[in-house]
């Protein structure tokens, strides 16, 4: 598994690049926006990107566009809290997920885990069967259960159910969404999310008031929690 | 010798009559414009002494421009027009739409101070006359009296016009000075405002940063004489301290970023439920998170809010009520309707907050006394000094009110809106 790390912080960069090494990964380094387009066009393939915002040298959309012209190879963005609406913007653009600085190791690792998992998956999803806490979600059988009851949805509830299931584990910006449920033209209908969210938990959550599965990135969007 | 009869000395008596009545005539003229002059001396001295009045009390000289305008125009007939310089750094205010020659001659006249035009020592041949408006050292304006050509006003009309301007220049500079004065007590007291709030976060800074520099050089210079257990105690302690920090920090910056001018709120039709469905979610990984109980009312509409900045405010107010209450009470967080309001309460069942403190624990330490701000009572930093900006600048509020049986609710109350109509469910 090769790995390009782009961080300026030179202590940042070399403790994320030991901590996953030990993990058996091959981490590239870059110190700048350049540093990481001259990697990207020399290492041959990379399996993701880990990508922190506010470099010297510019944000990293020009990075996120040249990744996905030629694969889809996952970008996960680490962000500080003062450049909120740049990482926003990155994950509209089809950035598969972000940390927060400071974040822990346990933290990386897992988002790390699930953007691996669904690497090269955008045309075909990589999970078409959810489960976690009692919930099934079935994709292709079009089924959702709830401690082995089948649970009847609506078509739009179940269309949004579908969305986040097919990134699992990862968050999904309220623009995507609105955009891929609802079209091109809903994508500042936020309050049809508040909507259906919650008449989703209340058919799906064992307490809807404090859910575990469908849950809420406050200001950046929905992110359905990790199957298992 | 013949006696001349009277009526041969008639033509000379006619004539000396007549020379003494236009002597007199003369005389009473000349004392008739001799009162009217002195008249008109009063007249201009009294409107130059009640314009002086008007000047001295005027808190704002330049709002009384088109009173020395009008007064300008009653005394020489001619269009006037006029540029003041009220403040350093501010704009220029022009009265009087002057063309841009005009303008340029304002301009020249003000710069140079001195009077400019007919009747004046400098640039005599041109038509319209320059006037400044003196201060004490130098000319805060300028106004002019167009079209008078190359006739020049009575030298006592021309005093009487300068000494006006010279009226608004004299209250125009007294006000530049107390404006000054009051900008550098202003600066004086935001500087130590900022030094006092800079060593207040600074001390907060230095006891989780005191257990991670005792956890970490013990890992650094003990670390194979320890066991594992002690080891993963140390890291952990590390971990927690620096969560602690960061809170410390993400709190700081948004107590400056809320406190600049035209701050950029993110706000968006949020869920009450799904905002402290979250903050419950973060605050469950905390050993003590069980402790908090939570009551929302499920008929609250959608609220118009930053829901980073509502998170942060319930992340706060949920860590203060647990840090500073006992181990085994609960937490209530309560979210619910006020008439035009919502309403979020966090409510512990800790020591309380004297009522001395009630109001002063949200901004203890923007006042500026370090001495006080060691006394506080726990919790009163800056987080809940960013609790209070983010209500208030969603346009709600932040009090603190002691309850029945001990124990402070927090209560921030936001405005509600009208929410947008929700689509037919499909």
């Amino acid at each position: 598994m090769k790995l390009l790390l782009v961080e300026d912080d030179r202590e940042l960069r070399v403790t994320l690049r030991e901590a996953l090494e030990v993990e058996g990964y091959e981490v590239l380094t870059a110190a700048s926006l350049a540093d990481a387009m001259a990697q990207l066009t020399h290492a041959g393939p990379l399996d993701a990107v880990l990508l922190d915002l506010g470099l010297p040298d510019g944000d990293g959309e020009a990075l996120l566009q040249a990744l996905r012209r030629e694969r889809s190879t996952p970008l996960i963005v680490i962000s500080a809290r003062q450049v909120e609406g740049q990482k926003i913007r990155l994950l509209d653009a089809g950035a598969d997920d972000y940390l927060v600085k400071p974040f822990g190791i346990g933290e990386l690792l897992a988002r790390l885990r699930v953007a691996l998992r669904h690497r090269g998956t955008v045309a075909q999803p990589a999970v078409t069967l959810y489960r976690r806490a009692g919930l099934e979600v079935d994709l292709t059988a079009h089924r959702v259960r709830r401690d082995g009851v089948d649970v009847h949805l609506t078509p739009t509830e179940f269309k949004l159910l579908a969305r986040l299931v097919r990134q699992a584990g990862q968050v999904v910006t309220h623009r995507r969404l609105l955009a891929d449920v609802w079209g091109a033209d809903a994508t500042e209908q936020t309050h049809y999310l508040r909507l259906y969210m919650a008449q989703l938990r209340a058919k799906l959550e064992a307490e809807p008031a404090e859910p575990s599965v469908l849950l809420t990135e406050p200001g950046v969007g929905y992110r359905i929690a990790e199957p298992g | 010798m013949t006696t001349r009869p009277y009526f041969q000395l008639l033509p000379w008596i006619a004539t000396g009559s007549l020379l003494a009545l236009a002597w007199l005539g003369w005389k009473l003229r000349q004392a008739w414009a001799g009162l009217r002059a002195a008249q008109r001396a009063a007249q201009l001295e009294r409107a130059l002494r009640e314009f002086g009045d008007l000047m001295r009390d005027a808190e704002r000289p330049e709002a009384h421009a088109h009173e020395l305008l009008q007064a300008l125009t009653g005394l020489a007939g001619r269009p006037v027009a006029a540029l003041l310089r009220p403040a350093c750094g501010e704009q220029d205010v022009i009265l009087g739409e002057p063309d841009a020659n005009a303008l340029a001659g304002l301009q020249l006249c003000a710069d140079g101070g001195r009077a400019l035009g007919p009747g004046t020592a400098h640039h005599a041949g041109e038509p319209d006359l320059y006037l400044p408006l003196r201060g004490r050292d130098a000319a805060l304006g300028a106004v002019t009296l167009r079209g008078l050509g190359t006739v020049a006003l009575p030298a006592d009309q021309l005093a009487h016009a300068q000494a006006l301007c010279d009226q608004m220049g004299l209250a125009l500079q007294r006000r530049r000075v107390q404006d000054e004065a009051r900008r550098a007590g202003e600066l004086a007291d935001l500087q130590s405002t900022r030094n006092a709030l800079l060593a207040a976060i600074a001390h907060d800074y230095r006891t989780p940063l005191a257990t991670i520099m005792g956890s970490a050089s013990a890992l650094q210079t003990q670390g194979d004489r320890l066991t594992p257990t002690q080891r993963q105690e140390l890291a952990g302690r590390i971990v927690d301290e620096t969560g602690r920090l960061v809170r410390l920090t993400d709190n700081t910056l948004q107590l400056a970023r809320l406190g600049a001018p035209g701050v950029a709120l993110r706000c968006d039709w949020e869920s009450a439920e799904e905002i402290v469905g979250a903050a419950l979610r973060r605050v469950r990984r905390r050993p003590d998170g069980e402790r908090v109980k939570a009551r929302i009312d499920p008929e609250l509409p959608l609220l118009w809010c930053d829901a980073a900045l509502m998170s942060q405010l319930l992340d706060n107010l949920v860590d203060n009520a647990l840090k500073y209450s006992p181990a085994t009470a609960p937490v209530e967080l309560v979210v619910r309707r006020l008439g035009p309001e919502a309403l979020f309460a966090v409510r512990d069942r800790g020591p309380g907050i004297e009522p001395a403190w009630r109001d002063r624990v949200f901004d203890a330490f923007q006042r500026g006394d370090l001495a006080a701000f060691q006394q506080r009572p726990p919790g009163a930093g800056v987080g809940l000094a960013v609790c209070r900006a983010i209500a208030e600048v969603h346009g709600g509020t932040l009090s603190l009110r002691p309850r029945g049986h001990g124990g402070c609710s927090f209560e921030a109350r936001l405005p509600l809106r009208d929410a947008p109509a929700l689509p037919e469910l499909a």
